[in-house]
């Protein structure tokens, strides 16, 4: 029978390395999802990954379960990455390569009714649209884009709270809009 | 304002699930009959749908293992003192350890206000305030020394006199 | 950021808080004020400073006395709100009642009687290990004058 998050938890924390792997495991695609919507490229969102798997590790003995974990380790992803963000002096121009594997990952997920997009123009502008963003409304609109996260989560998250989350994500939103009103 | 500009937002808690029972469904029943929060339904929806398609075909190719080792690499590998330092302090300075600032700041007060209890030397602040003086008739001076601030009060003698040194009393008063 | 307070911190913050108004507390209300009246004769004749008045000579500047010779001190510990006499010189009493401790200044009620005669009553607010000069009686051919010093314990 599968462990839960807070059963794993408690196992890492008594030093069960192995729990720790099934954690990183079951999160992994989403914390780098979520980095990914933060950060530019693709190697800068792998390295912000592994550090937060790397902080999380470091952290375990203080987590109390006051939260989920994923609010938890979400957490450290998005403060991970609006860290590096605020220390990266590079172009924000990478996001081109990874709009060129999505049309080759098109045919790995065929079978997925999202993949049913076919507005390329959309897409290329709306990693431009989203990096024109503050690091607080990007981190709003990824969380609840990727995992469709309650406002009262995405507070906890970001440590703000839900009216907070509900005017950011409005501003985001109408700030996208306005930005790719010629696509949409 | 419109009904529809005053819908605006409420489409993004609709579509999020965020609208109580009542109003979801009184936004529910608007957009349907409403061509242009219609539409903004549809722009909201492509977003997201764009979006997130985006970032789940980049996470798919995220393989596991590289990063298990990667991350299983920097917890075996001990860090330099001043990195673990850094750590450190940072965590402390983090939001929820703001908590500390509590007591460091009563402290602060504290010792703001018990500046002036510290004697920055015996006669660096000698300075007496008179409420009132009752000299039953007789006259009285005041005086203060500049340099202590030390306050004087100086009882004149009864002209009478009720002493029997009264006119070395009178010759010995103070010369002001 | 409430929510954010671990419940062993906001403890902690409340109980630094309670044991430093404690202290604070403690350190505003002292128990009782130890006074000192030190009496001294002042002439005109001569030129001596006794040296058992060291630390006074600046204070008794301006009253321009050529003499100054220490006649007597006496120290007594006053309670709160309470009161004490000293004997002075000359047939007289100096009573000192301890009035109010606030920002580091004693407040006190002096009265310098002669027999049963008051000479003069004063109300004043001294700093805390601080004095007040009281003089003018005449005393053995020169005058009196009464330092009157007090710490709050």
């Amino acid at each position: 029978m599968e462990l839960s998050d807070w059963e794993l938890v408690k196992k890492c924390q008594a030093g069960d390395a192995n729990a720790f792997q099934e954690l990183v495991s079951r999160y992994h695609q989403k914390v780098f999802m979520v980095i990914l919507g933060l950060m530019r490229n693709r190697e800068d969102a792998l390295e912000v990954a592994q550090e937060t798997f790397f902080r999380a590790f470091r952290k375990i003995k203080s987590f109390q379960g006051g939260s989920s974990f994923y609010t938890w380790i979400y957490r450290i992803a998005v403060n991970n990455a609006i860290d590096a963000q605020r220390k990266q002096k590079r172009n924000p121009l990478d996001f081109h390569e990874t709009m060129d594997r999505v049309f080759e990952a098109r045919n790995e997920v065929a079978k997925d009714p999202f993949a049913d997009v076919h507005d390329r123009e959309l897409r290329e502008n709306m990693a431009k649209a989203i990096n024109e963003l503050t690091p607080e409304h990007k981190a709003v609109i990824v969380l609840r884009t990727i995992e469709g996260l309650s406002y009262k989560d995405i507070g906890e998250i970001l440590d703000c709270s839900e009216g907070t989350v509900m005017s950011r994500l409005h501003y985001a939103r109408k700030k996208l809009q306005d930005k790719l009103k010629a696509f949409l | 304002m419109s009904q529809c500009e005053s819908l605006q937002e409420a489409i993004g808690r609709w579509l999020d699930g965020e609208l109580p029972p009542a109003d979801s469904e009184a936004v529910r029943d608007h957009v349907a009959s409403c061509a242009d929060c219609g539409a903004e339904r549809r722009r909201l929806e492509k977003i997201q749908l764009t979006l997130g398609t985006i970032l789940t075909a980049e996470a798919a190719r995220l393989e596991f293992a590289p990063l298990w080792r990667e991350v299983q690499h920097r917890i075996e590998t001990k860090r330099p003192w001043h990195e673990e330092l850094i750590e450190t302090v940072q965590s402390l300075i983090s939001v929820p350890r703001l908590a500390w600032a509590v007591p460091a700041a009563i402290m602060l007060v504290l010792g703001f206000l018990s500046l002036g209890k510290w004697p920055a030397g015996s006669e660096a602040n000698n300075y007496a305030s008179v409420e009132s003086i009752d000299a039953h008739g007789r006259n009285v001076a005041l005086l203060r020394e500049d340099e202590t601030k030390t306050t004087i009060i100086w009882l004149y003698q009864d002209p009478e006199g009720e002493d029997e040194n009264v006119e070395e009393s009178a010759k010995s008063g103070p010369a002001f | 950021m409430l929510k954010n307070l671990r419940n062993p911190v906001l403890l902690f913050s409340l109980a630094f808080l309670a044991l430093a108004g404690w202290l604070h507390a403690a350190d505003s209300a002292p128990q009782s004020v130890l006074v000192t009246v030190r009496s001294i004769w002042a002439g005109s004749k001569g030129d001596d400073f006794d040296p058992k008045l060291k630390g006074l000579e600046q204070q008794l500047k301006p009253l321009k006395h050529r003499s100054y010779r220490a006649l007597k001190d006496e120290t007594q510990t006053i309670p709160w709100q309470g009161s004490k006499a000293f004997e002075v010189p000359g047939g007289r009493s100096l009573t000192v009642a301890t009035q109010e401790f606030q920002n580091d200044r004693i407040g006190l009620k002096i009265r310098l009687t002669q027999g049963d005669k008051p000479l003069i009553d004063t109300t004043v607010k001294i700093a805390n290990k601080g004095n007040i000069i009281l003089g003018g009686p005449a005393h053995e051919g020169g005058s009196l004058i009464l330092s009157i010093s007090a710490v709050a314990q």
